[in-house]
C-alpha cells in the first residue's frame, strides 16, 4: 500500500477558556486525540453532527485552526510536511497544494468582483503565473472543467444561482491546482435537484485531476453516495471509522447505530425509530 | 368540501419590488381537515412560506394577493374570509389564537432578554382570558408535555440556555399552548441534527394524536414528509405541480419534477444507484417560464410540445392524486 497522503495522529485542538475561581484553567476540546489516515485519491467522509469538531479538525489539517496536540503529516510524493511546524515558505507551499471548499455560496464570494477575478485571485496572490495571460488561460481551463461557461467569467456573482455558485468556488480552490482539496458542508445550502449536480462533479473532478477529498458533512445519506471511507465523529473523538459499504451494512458504535436510525425513510409505512444515543461514562 | 379546517382556492401573492412585480404564489389551492397533516414540499423560491404566511396575512407590506384568492378558516361554526380581514384586533384570532405556527430557526424565534416562561404567558394572557397564574401553570404543564426535564426551572430561563432541540420543542409548547385549530410549522427541523429531528417529528405525531388539529408542515425534505404527512403537495416555483395522499405521491409520483426530486435524493438503501440532478438550474423569479413552470427542466418533453405555451390543468391520476399534467400524459400504472 503507498503512504497515506494526509496521516493525523492524535491531533487535539484545544481552546482555553479562561480560568476557574482556583486557578485551574478550563479547556474546550474541539478536537481530542484524532487519528486518521487519508489516502492518496480516496474520498474520505468525516460525519458528525453540529459541534463534534468535524470543521475544527478539517480546518486543523489545514493548519487553519491550531494544533495543540499531536501532529498531521502531509507526504504527496513531492513534499513531506510536518504541518504543525511548517515555517513560512514551506506553509506558503501548502496552501497551494491543499484548499478549502466552503459551505455556503452565497457568502464565500466577494459581490464586487467578477467571476474571472474570483478564480484568479489565488493565481495572482501566490504568485503562481507569469503574467496576465497565463492567469487567463488557467482560469478558462479549470472554468471549463467545472462546467462554467466563458462568458459567465465577465459577471459578477449576484446573477448567479446556488448551484452555479457553488460551480464557481469549486473552480476559485482548484485553480492552484492543489492536491488534497477540504470540502466542508459543500452542498449542505443546495437545493435537492442541484446537490446531486455539485456531487457528481466534485466526483469526476477527483478523477479527472487526481484529488484527494476531505468531505465534511452532517448528512450521511450524502456521506454514503460520494466517499469510499467514512469516520464519525462526536464530542471531537472518532467514534467509528471503516470503509463505507462496511460502515452502513454493518456499523459498530453505538452512536453510528443511533445517526443511521434516525434518518427519516422516505417509505411512509417504514417508521422512523430512532435509538437514542447516551455515552457511557 | 365540507368539513375541512381551512380552504385554499386560487391563492395568488404577488410583491412589488424595484424590479418589478414578482409573483411569488401562482393560483394555487388546497384544503386541510382537522386533525389532517399536509406536507408542503418544494425547494427554495417555490413559495411555501409565503403561502404559509398569507393564512395568517404575515406577507410584507408589499405583498398584493390576486382578485380571485380566497382563504377561508372554519375553526368553529363560523368560517372566517382571512383575506378580508384588516382591523389588529381581527387578526388576533388567526395570529397566534386559532392559528399557530412554528418557525425554522428556533434561536430567531424567541426574544433573548425575555425567559421562556414570560414569553409563553404573554401570549396566552393576549389570546385566553387567563390569569398570569393559571397562564404560568399551563406554561410549565405544556413545557413538560413536549418532554422538557425540570419544566419549573425551565420556564425561568432565557432562550440561550437552552439546547437547540429543547428551544424547538420549547417553540412547540408554545404554539400548542394556546390549543390552537391549525398549525403551521415552517421547516420545523431543519436547523436540527438528525437525532434531534426524529425526536422532534415523534413529538409532533404524538401531539397531533393528542390535540387533534390539523397541521401545515412545510419542508423541502421527502424524507421528513414521508414520516409525518397525510397527504402531499409539491410545489415549484409558486404553483402546485402534484398533490395526493403521501404512499401515493411517493410510490407512483406522476409528475416529472416529483419524480427528479427523488431520483436526486441520495438513498441509504442502495448506495451504487446513481444521483440523478435534475438538469439546469431554478429560475429567477423575474423571469418565470410560460406554460407550465416546469418545461424548461423536464428532460422527458420534446422542443414544441404543449407544456410550453399551455398551463396542464390539474388532472386525477389515482383516486385523491392529482397532477398538473395533460391527460393523454398520465403515466400508466404497472
Amino acid at each position: 500500500m503507498t503512504e497515506p497522503l494526509v496521516k493525523v495522529d492524535s491531533v487535539s485542538t484545544h481552546y482555553p477558556l479562561g480560568r476557574s475561581v482556583f486557578g485551574k484553567p478550563t479547556v474546550l476540546k474541539a478536537v481530542d486525540q484524532v487519528s486518521l489516515r487519508i489516502a492518496r485519491g480516496s474520498f474520505f467522509g468525516l460525519v458528525g453532527e453540529s459541534g463534534s469538531g468535524k470543521t475544527t479538525l478539517g480546518r486543523a489539517i489545514l493548519r487553519a485552526a491550531p494544533i495543540t496536540g499531536g501532529s498531521v503529516r502531509y507526504d504527496d510524493g513531492e513534499v513531506n510536511y510536518d504541518i504543525g511546524t511548517l515555517d513560512k515558505t514551506a506553509l506558503r507551499d501548502y496552501r497551494k497544494r491543499a484548499q478549502l471548499i466552503f459551505q455556503d455560496p452565497y457568502a464565500a464570494l466577494s459581490p464586487r468582483m467578477t467571476v474571472r477575478d474570483i478564480i484568479a485571485e489565488p493565481l495572482e496572490v501566490m504568485g503562481l503565473t507569469s503574467g496576465r495571460e497565463e492567469t487567463d488561460q488557467r482560469v478558462r481551463e479549470i472554468a471549463a472543467k467545472c462546467r462554467l461557461n466563458l462568458e459567465h467569467l465577465r459577471r459578477f456573482p449576484h446573477a448567479f444561482s446556488g448551484g452555479q455558485r457553488q460551480r464557481i468556488s469549486i473552480a476559485r480552490a482548484l485553480v492552484c491546482s492543489p492536491k488534497f482539496v477540504v470540502a466542508d458542508e459543500a452542498v449542505a445550502a443546495l437545493d435537492v435537484s442541484i446537490q446531486a449536480d455539485i456531487l457528481n462533479l466534485l466526483k469526476s473532478l477527483q478523477r479527472d485531476l487526481d484529488l484527494t477529498f476531505l468531505f465534511i458533512s452532517h448528512d450521511l445519506s450524502v456521506v454514503a453516495h460520494v466517499c469510499d471511507h467514512v469516520a464519525v465523529m462526536y464530542h471531537g473523538r472518532i467514534m467509528e471509522q471503516a470503509p463505507t459499504r462496511q460502515l452502513f451494512e454493518n456499523p459498530q458504535h453505538d452512536y453510528t447505530k443511533s445517526l443511521l436510525s434516525a434518518i427519516p425513510s422516505l417509505d411512509p409505512d417504514e417508521p422512523l425509530r430512532a435509538q437514542v444515543y447516551t455515552p457511557s461514562a | 368540501m365540507t368539513g375541512s379546517l381551512i380552504s385554499v382556492r386560487d391563492l395568488t401573492v404577488c410583491f412589488h419590488t424595484d424590479e418589478g412585480l414578482v409573483t411569488s404564489v401562482d393560483g394555487i389551492s388546497f384544503d386541510i381537515a382537522p386533525g389532517e397533516v399536509l406536507g408542503l414540499v418544494g425547494e427554495s423560491g417555490s413559495g411555501k412560506s409565503v403561502t404559509a404566511k398569507s393564512l395568517m396575512q404575515l406577507n410584507a407590506d408589499n405583498a398584493v394577493y390576486g382578485e380571485g384568492s380566497s382563504i377561508s378558516f372554519t375553526p368553529g361554526n363560523e368560517t372566517i374570509d382571512v383575506l378580508a380581514l384588516r382591523r389588529p384586533q381581527d387578526m388576533k384570532v388567526i395570529r397566534g389564537g386559532a392559528i399557530s405556527m412554528i418557525f425554522q430557526e428556533p434561536m430567531a424565534s424567541f426574544a433573548p432578554a425575555i425567559t421562556i416562561g414570560d414569553q409563553m404567558v404573554e401570549q396566552l394572557l393576549l389570546h385566553t382570558d387567563m390569569t398570569k397564574r393559571q397562564a404560568r401553570k399551563l406554561s410549565i404543564e405544556m413545557l413538560d408535555r413536549v418532554g422538557i426535564k425540570d419544566p419549573d426551572k425551565r420556564v425561568d430561563q432565557y432562550a440561550f440556555e437552552l439546547s437547540g432541540g429543547m428551544r424547538q420543542r420549547a417553540m412547540i409548547a408554545m404554539a400548542l399552548s394556546t390549543k390552537p385549530k391549525l398549525l403551521i410549522a415552517d421547516e420545523p427541523t431543519t436547523a436540527l441534527d438528525v437525532t434531534i429531528q426524529a425526536q422532534v417529528i415523534e413529538l409532533m405525531k404524538d401531539l397531533v394524536a393528542e390535540f387533534g388539529m390539523g397541521i401545515l408542515f412545510i419542508t423541502h425534505d421527502l424524507g421528513v414528509i414521508a414520516q409525518t404527512a397525510d397527504r402531499v403537495s409539491v410545489m415549484y416555483l409558486g404553483r402546485i405541480l402534484e398533490s395526493g395522499p403521501v404512499r401515493d405521491v411517493i410510490r407512483h409520483p406522476a409528475h416529472a419534477y416529483t419524480q427528479g426530486l427523488i431520483n436526486a435524493l441520495p438513498k441509504l438503501d442502495d448506495l451504487d444507484a446513481p444521483l440523478t440532478p435534475i438538469p439546469g438550474d431554478i429560475p429567477s423569479p423575474l423571469e418565470r417560464p410560460n406554460g407550465c413552470v416546469f418545461h424548461p427542466r423536464n428532460p422527458k418533453l420534446k422542443p414544441g410540445s404543449r407544456y410550453e405555451t399551455e398551463v396542464p390543468p390539474m388532472t386525477e391520476v389515482a383516486p385523491g392524486h392529482f397532477a398538473a399534467l395533460f391527460p393523454e400524459d398520465v403515466p400508466a400504472r404497472p
